[in-house]
Formats: structure tokens, sequence, C-alpha cells
């Protein structure tokens, strides 16, 4: 997997591309160590280029949700594919995160 | 939509002590079905689900799971085989010195270098999907029998697998908690996208729960069809197998010249 993080405008984008699994849910908690240590407040995951998620993905997501929501920070995911949505409804997490169609509305939310 | 075969037996024979117990089984399996096989006690369903999952080696032929064909793997490739597909055993297997939690999480610990905080969110996320989240910290000794079957049926997802195997999972359990078994095993079919294999020889539960269905007898398949049409099928074993004759083509006793003759020696 491929992880790439933008800074736009006090808001960080960070784009996933290609599975996020067994094997690179790690890379992705890594990844928000740094952010969480900085105490990155607004922050924006892209699944636009993520082909596919497994329950290690989805329980990292929620560590890493749990992790910014201790200082205050919030996330927002957008451009989940209609089957990366579904395992979200199916765990039941849909509920948990704000899932918003595009990177543009979700940037808008955050004004 | 085209089916993709996700196992495939081909030409299987198995000989324990000269008696072919499996005698030149063909099956596929496909991609998203439930998979039922279904026959007596003894009738080698379960020898055949145990080459299904590279436990035992076919005498000759071959067996194919997701592409790889299994009689020629070696122990690390099929390890790696093995990480993806989940089996729920008839007794649950569970570890009785080890808490419900613990338990699910194993394949993660063994298999995984996830995070002990992630592993715990896998684990809850894999009991909500039994209906057990909260008994995380209960040793299965404080559990029926169709809650050790859930903790089981939990642990042998926890690697989101794309095959789940399943060894008689109703059996010893009540009517109703058979039910409930039944019905998670077709909704986590159908949700995560697995497929699945039943061995069983509860019909109650084969009719619930099967897309398609093959009768295993004196370890040849002798008939395999959709739930429908096995169902209605005129083969004698089957019928025989679906009403619970005792009369029928399948015969439990030997004819008496051979017992008086055992007897006398």
């Amino acid at each position: 997997m491929h992880i790439k993080t933008e800074d736009k405008n006090g808001i960080i984008i960070c784009y996933l591309e290609g599975e996020l699994n067994l094997n690179t849910a790690p890379q992705l908690k890594k990844a928000f160590e740094k952010l969480i240590s900085e105490k990155q407040k607004k922050i924006v995951i892209n699944f636009t280029d993520l082909s596919y998620i497994d329950s290690s993905g989805l329980a990292t997501l929620v560590e890493i949700f749990k992790k910014l929501r201790a200082y205050g920070g919030v996330m927002k995911l957008v451009n989940l594919s209609t089957k990366i949505k579904s395992l979200f409804e199916i765990t039941k997490l849909e509920k948990l995160f704000e899932i918003i169609d595009n990177e543009e509305k979700a940037i808008a939310s955050f004004a | 939509m085209e089916k993709t075969p996700v196992i495939e037996i081909k030409d299987l024979v198995k000989i324990f002590d000269g008696r072919r117990v499996l005698n030149g089984v063909n099956l596929t399996v496909y991609k998203g079905e439930t998979f039922v096989l279904m026959g007596g006690s003894g009738c080698g369903k379960s020898t055949l689900l145990r080459h299904m999952i590279g436990s035992y080696k076919p005498d000759t032929g071959s067996v194919w799971l997701m592409g790889k064909n299994l009689t020629t793997l070696n122990e690390d490739q099929m390890d790696e085989v093995k990480k993806k597909f989940g089996m729920l055993f008839q007794s649950a297997a569970l570890f009785d010195s080890m808490t419900v939690g613990e338990n699910v999480a194993l394949p993660l610990r063994e298999h995984t270098k996830l995070d002990d905080s992630v592993i715990n969110i896998v684990v809850k996320m894999k009991l909500e999907l039994v209906g057990l989240r909260g008994f995380e910290n209960l040793m299965p000794s404080q559990l029926s029998g169709g809650m050790k079957k859930r903790v089981g049926l939990a642990r042998a997802i926890a690697m989101d697998p794309e095959i789940v195997f399943y060894d008689e999972p109703t059996a010893g359990l009540d009517p109703i908690v058979s039910g409930v078994i039944d019905k998670l095993i077709s909704d986590l079919t159908k949700k995560l996208s697995i497929t699945s294999v039943v061995v069983t020889h509860d019909m109650n539960s084969v009719f619930r729960i099967a897309d398609r269905i093959a009768m295993l007898h004196q370890g040849k398949i002798v008939a395999e069809g959709t739930k429908q049409e096995i169902e209605k099928s005129n083969n004698g074993l089957v019928r025989q197998f679906v009403k619970g004759d005792a009369d029928g083509p399948v015969t439990f006793f030997k004819d008496k010249g051979d017992y008086l003759k055992d007897l006398i020696g």
C-alpha cells in the first residue's frame, strides 16, 4: 500500500493506494503516529485508490479515530467504493465515521 | 454471471488399511456459494473435508484450493494457503485456558504483526458479527454449546478468510440453536462474500443453508445439484437419506448367514 499526505490549508489529506490488509495496516498506523504526535486536528482520508480493506484495516482506522478524538481531532473518510462502504455498514462502523462523498465536500465541512 | 471455482477435487482416492475410503471423488465448489457435503456416518465426508484443508494427502488425484494444488505444496506454501481459510470444528475446539477474546485473537497473534490494540478491536468486531460482543472475558467453560460454536465461528473468520469450512456445525445443538448457527452461516456467507463448505448430516440444516449439495456414499459422490434438484431427486440413496428411512439402498445390517458364520468361526 502507498500512503501520501498533503496539507491543504491546515487540513491534512491522506491518500491511500492499494490494499489495506493484515500486512499493510501497521503501515497506516505508523503514518498516523506522526500526525497524531503533531496533534493534527483536521484529517481527511481519501479512499479513491484503495482497492480493498479488511477487518484489520477497519480496526486500524478505529484505533486512529480513538487517538484523534482524545485530543479533539476529527477525521473524515471520502470517496469510498460501494464495496468498501458496504463493509463499513456490515461492521456498523458507518455510524462511527463521518463518511462523505468527496474531498471537496469534506474540506468545505471543516470550514 | 461466470462462476469461479475456488475448490476443485479431481479423481481423489484415499485408502486406509486397504479400504478405499474415498474412491474417485470429483467436486467443484464455486466462489460465494454455500456448498453442503452430506452423507451418513462413515461415508468419508470428514475425510474429504480433511483433504480440502490439507490435513490429508490423497493417494492419487489432486485437491486445488484457490488455484493452488495442495498435493504439491511445501509446508511454508501450505501455511500461506491456510491463512486464507477458516475452519469451524465440530467441537468448536476452543482453548479452555484462554478467554473468549484470546481464542478469537489467536490466529491474528500467530499470523500477523498487528498491535494488541488493533487485534482487540478486530476481536470485538468479529464477536459482534456472531452476536457475542461483551463476552470477551468469559472462559469457554462458562459458555453453552451454541455459544462455543459461535466463538469458534468468530475465530474462523478472524483473518477475513475467503473460504470457511464447517464440520458438523449443528451437531449436539438443540433445534433453535441449530437454526441460529445456520442463519449465521448464511448471513456471513452472503455479507462477507465468503465461500462456505459445510459437512453435515443434519437434513434441516442442509435445506436451510445450501446453495448446492453433494451426497457422498461409500467414498463416491452419488448425487450433486442445487437444493431444489436434491429435494426432487429420484436417486434412491438421496431419497432415503433425506427422509431418514431405515430401509432402502443404504443397508445397515449384514445378512444373517454372515453373522452365524461369524459366531461359529
